[in-house]
């Protein structure tokens, strides 16, 4: 550890000169936007921008439906990469080609993949044909609500090995005497799954869970490959409604929801913050 | 964890290997539609969106005729997919240049210095890090236009240099690497710069591979920026938010130019996949 603070400037100032012009100077230099009427006086207006855009329909349905969304991707991804990467753990060193292949498609540029997709969730195409098969009737996966299951999965799709790759470094870590000890006083699969695996990774389930939603947050990318800036309702994001007045140049509607949208992330993932900290001192 | 035998084992691993195909068959229908000849995808295309209940599409999944006309259209005969994918490459490869510069340096200041200030920093990229894009776009837009940047390439590349997470990422991994590992060469008087360039960046091979492997699927997958920073300039834009226009005209060669787009990312995945691996692993990620 170096003490002298002189030495650390030529490391830090490049790096802290660009956060400050571009992420936190913008973030506060928006509190103005939010606070004005962006007239030619540009007249102060206090809270006014807050509640007219708490009030728009348009704010409404994004911010539901980014909450919906959000509420489906993030916890889903959060369970199946731990199923997914406790029994890739068991079969260990055999889940190369597992592991390899759930990882791939983090990578992938989601666009190029969406074809693909729209195909196998066409009227007539292999899903419902599956579906018809299994003695179900078709599903027109590519209008109004149905559209989200194709959205939601390609999100899992994508971000799953990720989720996986971060559990799997984690359960690794786990000494195996723990199993070992357990296995002898007659603990079976679930039992030792629950009392040792989960507490021994509360720090990086807890990791996972904030990743998995700032990545839910960011589902507009998926929506806007198969919706376009005006998707139908039940996919219109907050994103899109922020896109959309950013193209009108109502800088103020922006910024304001901006801010909203901010605050709730920051109020969610403080929650997490706390909880994670009772859970961890209940488990200790 | 104790090795399991015999036949749970044996349905762990078809399971796992089932889902595994599923994951990568994407990738494998489009390598194979890329091979076909574009009038016979345009035909085969045209069945979508059919709502006669007594039908199914075609259940096509290799080219009747291997063809490299879809090829020849993208690479030779049109530049429209190659324009843009070359856009793309810049795009990514200018981002990863700074980033270079910049974050390792950043990341080596915060893990191994110390200096008043320093966690609050931390604390504050750590917030950065979970911020949505657009709550600071509109600022960026005044500040970038302000710069004369704004509908320029550098308008969506030196925002980038500064990517938060990525700072966290590779200060996770310095902060856990062993103060003797510099003790030695300080006693020889080596200074700052020649420790975090000899001793430093070599040990920190893999989150560095992994960090530039995941900031080059950012890059490759960009679409806030170009949509908020290039609204008047088409011919700038990136692959990623054209190449869904592109597809939805039914020109026949969609699968080859999705081909071209896939596999400079699967190289950078087999290339780095490993030190993804092993960065993650051996970061503290709590």
């Amino acid at each position: 550890m170096y003490r002298k603070k002189r030495l650390v400037l030529p490391f830090l100032l490049p790096g802290l000169i660009g956060i400050i012009v571009f992420y936190v100077a913008p973030f506060f230099g928006g509190v103005w936007y939010s606070l004005t009427d962006g007239s030619f006086e540009n007249a102060f207006v206090g809270l006014e921008n807050y509640s007219k855009v708490w009030q728009n329909p348009m704010f409404q349905l994004g911010l539901k439906n980014t909450m919906e969304l959000s509420l489906i991707c993030a916890p889903s991804l959060f369970l199946l990469s731990f199923l997914l990467s406790l029994l890739l753990n068991r079969i260990r060193p055999a889940g190369g080609f597992f592991r390899s292949s759930v990882l791939l498609p983090y990578l992938m540029p989601s666009s190029a993949v969406l074809i693909i997709w729209l195909l196998w969730f066409d009227y007539g195409g292999p899903v419902n044909h599956l579906i018809t098969l299994l003695g179900g009737n078709r599903v027109l996966w590519l209008q109004g609500a149905e559209l989200r299951m194709p959205v939601v999965l390609l999100f899992l799709w994508k971000n799953l090995g990720f989720c996986v790759i971060i559990y799997l470094a984690a359960l690794q870590a786990i000494p195996v005497s723990l199993y070992e000890y357990a296995a002898l006083e007659g603990a079976g699969f679930i039992r030792q799954a629950f009392s040792i695996t989960l507490p021994m990774i509360v720090p990086t389930a807890f990791l996972v869970f904030i990743l998995s939603f700032v990545n839910a947050f960011r589902i507009f990318k998926e929506v806007y490959f198969i919706g376009g800036a005006y998707p139908e309702e039940p996919l219109y994001t907050l994103q899109n409604y922020m896109n959309n007045m950013y193209g009108k140049l109502n800088y103020q509607n922006v910024t304001t929801a901006a801010y909203i949208f901010a605050g709730m992330v920051f109020a969610l993932f403080g929650l997490l913050f706390f909880l994670q900290n009772r859970a961890q001192r209940g488990l200790n | 964890m104790r090795q399991m035998k015999g036949i749970r084992l044996r349905m762990i691993q078809i399971l796992l290997g089932l889902l595994a195909v599923i994951l990568l068959f994407p990738m494998v229908q489009t390598f194979l539609y890329s091979f076909s000849s574009m009038t016979e995808m345009q035909a085969f295309m045209k069945t979508r969106g059919s709502y006669d209940e007594t039908r199914w599409m075609e259940a096509h999944l290799i080219p009747n005729r291997v063809s490299l006309l879809q090829y020849h259209q993208i690479l030779i005969a049109d530049n429209t997919v190659l324009r843009l994918f070359l856009n793309s490459v810049f795009y990514a490869l200018t981002i990863l240049l700074g980033q270079a510069v910049v974050i390792p340096a950043m990341s080596f200041g915060l893990a191994k210095f110390r200096f008043p200030g320093r966690n609050a920093l931390f604390f504050v990229i750590i917030l950065l890090m979970l911020l949505p894009f657009q709550v600071t776009m509109v600022p960026n837009v005044l500040t970038l236009r302000s710069m004369g940047l704004l509908d320029s390439v550098w308008a969506i590349i030196i925002p980038m240099w500064f990517a938060p997470f990525y700072i966290f990422l590779i200060r996770q991994f310095m902060v856990g690497l062993p103060a003797e590992l510099t003790e030695a060469a300080e006693m020889d008087g080596a200074g700052t710069l020649s420790v975090y360039l000899r001793i430093i960046l070599p040990v920190s091979r893999p989150i560095l591979g992994a960090a530039a492997a995941l900031s080059f699927a950012e890059s490759w997958n960009l679409v806030e920026q170009p949509l908020t920073y290039l609204t008047t300039r088409t011919d700038l834009q990136p692959l990623s938010t054209m190449f869904n226009q592109l597809a939805a005209e039914n020109t026949g060669f969609e699968f080859a130019g999705a081909t071209l787009y896939i596999l400079p990312a699967l190289f950078i995945y087999l290339f780095f996949q490993e030190d993804i691996l092993s960065g993650i692993a051996l970061t503290e990620l709590k």
